[in-house]
């Protein structure tokens, strides 16, 4: 099987100096759930943003389905990105706007600018949207305003928007650093939905090892913007640990799924409880 | 407070036992102001030996002998506008005319002039420097300068006043606009443009939504101080209910030129209370 994504020898110097991405070269598969680990500052946005060219790549190459990412025109580049979703740390979210306004922003890329401008969204595309809001749970919401909505909810909107893209290619930056522990596996299990039922390859980078341990297919660490370490989530042991998060580095859980260590109000465990649960798990953090 | 350092057999910092008064840095500074002031008071030969006050006395208290013959046409060829209230009327769409002349040219170009939109290339890069270089020019004349040219330009009158007054606000709203943008959070940014949405697209969807306040809110206060400025302008030949006023000090109708001044004063109140209330509704 083709590699979806094909990443060689990518280099990301800033102009101020800094090597954030340092001889990267990857091969993804389609179907896996990549999450991409390692210290702050250790290259992991500036990886996951050279992919679709958020940030301009210094050198190396980045071939997406077989179309040279790094050598793509503006417009082939705009074709390429409208199959590439993308979730972020802080949503990222037009927050005066509503949620369906928001979700619809996904289907920009396929649709010519004047209508973006009259603000006329198509029928199919505004019946797509309800479809998205509904899969991550909060079609109901669709008229609220954007920052109205709790954390895990704008997420949610996040993951919906990039769906209206059809992407082939999910790529996620830390998308649950700013969420509780129930509502980051409620978030989580929207991305490992659309990557088992859709078949969405996903690129996910996250803080915590846990997590990583319990969505990935595969774990890429980063070390100083090179990889330190590629395989099974289960293949990371004590030392491999310690090679990635320096010797005074220790395991922290992130956590649990079903229960919390410290009492639990009545609410708060339903919600837990919910959230661990990928049908319900829509109204987990309402 | 040396004893800290010293109880730890630390160094004591040299900045403790500084008095920050007496270091020789800012007795330079210091120094350098009184010189300033000194030659300040010698060149500029400030000299009150010719006012004599009881001719002042005399015009403070014509200023208020209100002269009301100016709120009513003088003769059959005057009409309402040719009065006092008239002309204050047509000075205050001075100000709103040429703050709207001033939105037209301001708002297009301040999308030219924010950073965050226009990085990427060698060009817009470029066109970024020369427009904001171009605003902070226009900025920097004086109004009542640019008055004073466009007078001589286009001659005298409210035609001198109005493209003065806009000229000058496209240089101070294409500023606060351009930097309006420039402030909005990048991140919707960044995910409208990764969905694959052109430049156009991306503006329109995560641009404008963040700057709709700011700008309404700048441009309110902008108006405020044109209308303000606006009756100054026709001391220097910009037109309006400024121009009455110069008139009436030049042939010593002081009684007249005290209602113009207080006509002024109301209406700049005015303008500030509605101002303020309308941009505290906003936030
Ligand atoms: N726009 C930028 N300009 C200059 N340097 C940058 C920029 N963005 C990131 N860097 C630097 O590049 C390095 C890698 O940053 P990056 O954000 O990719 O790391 P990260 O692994 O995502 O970290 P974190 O976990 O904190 O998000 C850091 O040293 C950072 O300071
Ligand atoms: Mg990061």
């Amino acid at each position: 099987m083709a590699a979806v994504l094909a990443i060689q020898d990518l280099v990301k110097v800033y102009p101020s100096g800094t090597r954030a991405v340092n001889g990267v070269s990857l091969e993804i598969q389609r179907g896996e759930f990549v999450v991409l680990i390692g210290l702050s500052g250790s290259g992991k946005s500036s990886l996951l943003r050279c992919i679709n060219r958020l940030v301009e790549p210094t050198s190396g190459r980045v071939v997406f389905d077989g179309a040279d990412v790094t050598r793509a025109s503006r417009a082939e580049l705009r074709r390429i990105r409208r199959r590439i979703g993308m979730v972020f740390q802080q949503f990222n979210l037009v927050r005066r706007g509503s949620v369906l306004s928001n979700t619809l922003a996904g289907r920009l890329g396929y649709r010519p600018a004047w209508r973006t401008i009259l603000g006329r969204p198509l029928r199919e595309d505004v019946a797509a949207a309800f479809e998205n809001l509904g899969r991550v749970g909060i079609a109901d919401k669709a008229f609220a305003r954007a920052d109205a909505l709790s954390g895990g909810q704008q997420q949610r909107v996040g993951i919906a928007r990039a769906l209206m893209q059809h992407p082939d290619l999910m790529l996620a930056d830390e998308p649950v650093a700013s969420l509780d522990p129930a509502t980051s596996h409620s978030v989580m299990k929207y991305l490992e939905e659309i990557n088992k039922k859709d078949g969405i390859t996903v690129i996910c980078s996250l803080h915590f090892l846990s997590l990583a341990r319990r969505y990935g297919t595969r774990v890429i660490a980063l070390k100083a913007g090179a990889v330190a370490f590629d395989g099974r989530p289960d293949a990371i042991d004590e030392r491999r640990f310690k090679e990635i998060y320096g010797e005074d580095a220790v395991e922290v859980e992130i956590g649990p799924e079903r229960s919390q260590p410290q009492p639990m109000s009545a609410t708060e465990a339903a919600l837990a409880a919910l959230a661990s649960d990928p049908d319900l798990g829509g109204i987990a953090d309402r | 407070m040396a004893e800290y350092f010293v109880a730890r057999g630390l160094p004591v910092p040299a900045e403790l036992s500084q008095n920050p008064l007496t270091h020789w840095r800012r007795l330079i500074v210091i120094a350098l102001s009184l010189g300033v002031v000194y030659i300040g008071l010698r060149i500029t030969k400030i000299d009150l030996s010719s006012a004599n006050p009881e001719y002042a006395a005399g015009v403070i208290g014509q200023l208020f002998h209100w002269d009301f013959s100016i709120l009513t046409p003088r003769d059959e060829f005057e009409t309402f506008w040719d009065t006092a209230e008239g002309q204050m009327i047509v000075t205050i769409f001075l100000g709103i005319i040429a703050t709207v002349f001033a939105i037209i040219v301001a708002l297009p170009l301040s999308f030219l002039g924010a950073r965050n939109i226009m990085t990427g290339n060698v060009l817009t890069g470029g066109i970024y420097v020369v427009v904001r270089l171009v605003f902070t020019i226009i900025r920097s004349i004086d109004v009542l300068i640019v008055v004073i040219i466009f007078g001589v330009l286009l001659g005298i009158g409210s035609a001198a006043g109005v493209l003065a007054l806009a000229f000058h606000n496209v240089g101070v709203l294409g500023k606060l606009y351009s930097e309006a943008i420039e402030g909005i959070d990048p991140g919707p940014l960044e995910a409208i443009t990764a969905t694959g949405a052109n430049r156009v697209q991306v503006i329109w969807t995560a641009v404008l939504p963040q700057i709709v306040n700011p700008y309404i809110s700048f441009t309110i206060y902008r108006l405020d101080t044109n209308v303000r400025l606006a009756p100054i302008l026709g001391l220097v030949g910009g037109g309006g209910i400024g121009i009455l006023l110069f008139q009436s000090v030049n042939l010593l109708q002081y009684g007249a030129a005290g209602l113009i001044i207080f006509m002024i004063v109301v209406t700049v109140a005015l303008m500030d209370f509605a101002s303020a209330q309308i941009r505290r509704r906003l936030v």
